[in-house]
């Protein structure tokens, strides 16, 4: 366990931490070792160009297979908080680019493009777990309010420290985020390898699911690349600045995920 | 991995059906003998109540002796339950809105939620003259947690099934908005003595008619709390200041 956690957190930070350690991470993430370009400004990927990954799902269809069991309780659970975390979590994620934006954008005209690329994606996030929460039953969070008034503080106060704090904002959050997907990722890809090994098969809704996790996850962690390459780490104070943030960060995923 | 024991460990707000698969089948809402005595204590209900007598009737006529009622530790009320998880499981067959291309034009969500709480009241039709028996029951301080509980899984059923896709903070006050509703339609129908339950029905357009009244006051409520919550700096930047 240690070491996947490591391993997650290699993928969060492998351009500053752990090049090196890339291996590690096979299984976990065919999608983040294609090494992502420094910049997709122009190739927003829709979900449907991409190659569905496990052919297994095909041959599950197949005659013999036994037939699908019920999903445990502790499996609802954990895809009911899974994607009520993450639709909060995408709420926030607009919201903080939404608050941030004219104040950086006044001070440094030439971020536009990058400022609006990023929203744009999270735009989508947050979207495509409306759709599933919709569509899977899931309740949203009942902070909703609290987290839209306390994305946009966090959004605009960093803003207005400057661009240095907001790309450190940037930073400390997808650095939680990203690794919060992949916690959520090793669960399902573990489910994935019972259901294959039991012949039941992965079912169509869980392979999606795994695609567009790790398509979303690699998208963060392309924001960390941005604000990283734009001076994230020279904020000040650094630390404290991103350790509270990425606290706060813990924190709401923790509530979200229960209430 | 049935629905009884939850009621009893969970806070309120987590008694709800978590993540629906459309893949993976659901687990049968009751064990088979329970299902079965139940069922058949069900037809006993018109002439004998929500008693513990329609429930010995029930086992005796499932082909299990009276000593199985041990079966069901909450004895009535676990009769109550099976009527209220049934028939809200059964508004999934019992409506189908014609699409919207054989329509002519969309059913709104509105009307569907109206046809639904409809067909969910007709439902205890069969049964209306010893409901009040049952709403005692459900009222008994040990059970309102269930009963309450399973009243927010009906909510959430009827909006489901209406089509309702909104996941924001009106998702909450949909689904407590209607349970509110439905519990007075319910009772207003123990009383009502109309032919067809015509009044029940107008009735329940009212009390709809003052949703959408209140609605607009919640619906304003919600904005207010936006406004200021996170809307303030938008609401500012609106105004020209330049934050
Ligand atoms: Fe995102
Ligand atoms: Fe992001």
């Amino acid at each position: 366990m240690p070491s996947l956690i490591q391993s997650a957190r290699c993928i969060v930070s492998r351009s500053q931490l752990c090049p090196s350690q890339l291996p590690i991470l096979d299984f976990l993430a065919p999608s983040a070792l294609s090494i992502r370009q420094p910049s997709r400004l122009h190739s927003t990927i829709p979900p449907s160009a991409e190659p569905s990954n496990p052919p297994s799902r095909q041959n599950a269809e197949k005659s013999n297979k036994p037939p699908r069991r019920p999903l445990t309780e502790a499996q609802k659970d954990f895809l009911d908080s899974a994607l009520r975390v993450n639709q909060a979590g995408e709420l926030a994620a607009t919201l903080i680019y939404t608050a941030q934006t004219p104040p950086i954008v006044r001070a440094h005209p030439h971020l536009r493009p990058l400022m609006k690329h990023m929203y744009d994606q999270e735009a989508g996030h947050f979207d495509y777990f409306n759709k599933l929460l919709a569509k899977h039953r899931v309740r949203p969070t009942a902070m909703y309010p609290i987290w839209q008034a306390a994305a946009t503080a966090l959004g605009w106060g960093t803003a207005i420290m400057g661009r240095e704090a907001a790309m450190a904002c940037t930073e400390a959050v997808e650095t939680e985020i990203g690794e919060h997907y992949n916690e959520q990722l090793r669960v399902l890809l573990d489910w994935a390898e019972k259901l294959e090994k039991s012949g039941e098969g992965v079912s169509e809704e869980f392979a999606v699911l795994i695609k567009e996790l790790r398509r979303i996850r690699d998208e963060e962690l392309e924001h960390l690349d941005h604000a990283v390459e734009h001076d994230a780490k020279e904020a000040k104070p650094y630390e404290l600045l991103t350790n509270v943030i990425r606290g706060g960060c813990r924190t709401a995923i923790w509530i979200s995920e229960r209430v | 991995m049935y629905q009884k024991g939850v009621f009893l460990r969970q806070p309120l707000w987590k008694q709800r059906s978590a993540y629906h698969s459309y893949e993976h089948p659901e687990s049968p809402p009751f064990p088979p003998a329970e299902s079965a005595i139940l069922s058949a204590s069900l037809s006993h209900v018109p002439d004998h109540g929500f008693t513990s007598t329609a429930l010995k009737l029930g086992a005796r006529d499932a082909g299990y002796p009276d000593v199985s009622t041990n079966l069901l530790p909450r004895g009535v009320y676990d009769l109550v339950n099976y009527h209220l998880v049934t028939q809200r499981l059964a508004l999934r067959d019992a409506l189908q809105f014609p699409s919207d291309a054989e329509n002519g034009k969309p059913i709104g969500v509105g009307s569907k939620v109206r046809a639904l709480t409809l067909a969910r009241l007709r439902a205890n039709a069969p049964i209306v003259h010893r409901w009040q028996e049952a709403l005692a029951i459900m009222a008994q301080p040990g059970y309102v947690p269930a009963s309450l509980a399973e009243l927010a899984r009906l909510a959430d059923e009827i909006w489901f099934l209406a089509g309702d896709t909104s996941v924001d903070m009106s998702w909450y006050t949909k689904r407590a908005t209607l349970s509110a509703v439905y519990s007075a339609s319910e009772v207003f129908m123990t009383q009502d003595t109309s032919a067809d339950f015509v009044d029940t029905e107008r009735f329940l357009d009212a009390r709809l008619a003052d949703l959408t009244k209140v609605g607009g006051l919640i619906g304003a409520l919600g904005e207010w709390v936006g406004y200021t919550g996170h809307s303030v700096v938008n609401v500012l930047r609106s105004k020209g200041v330049r934050i």
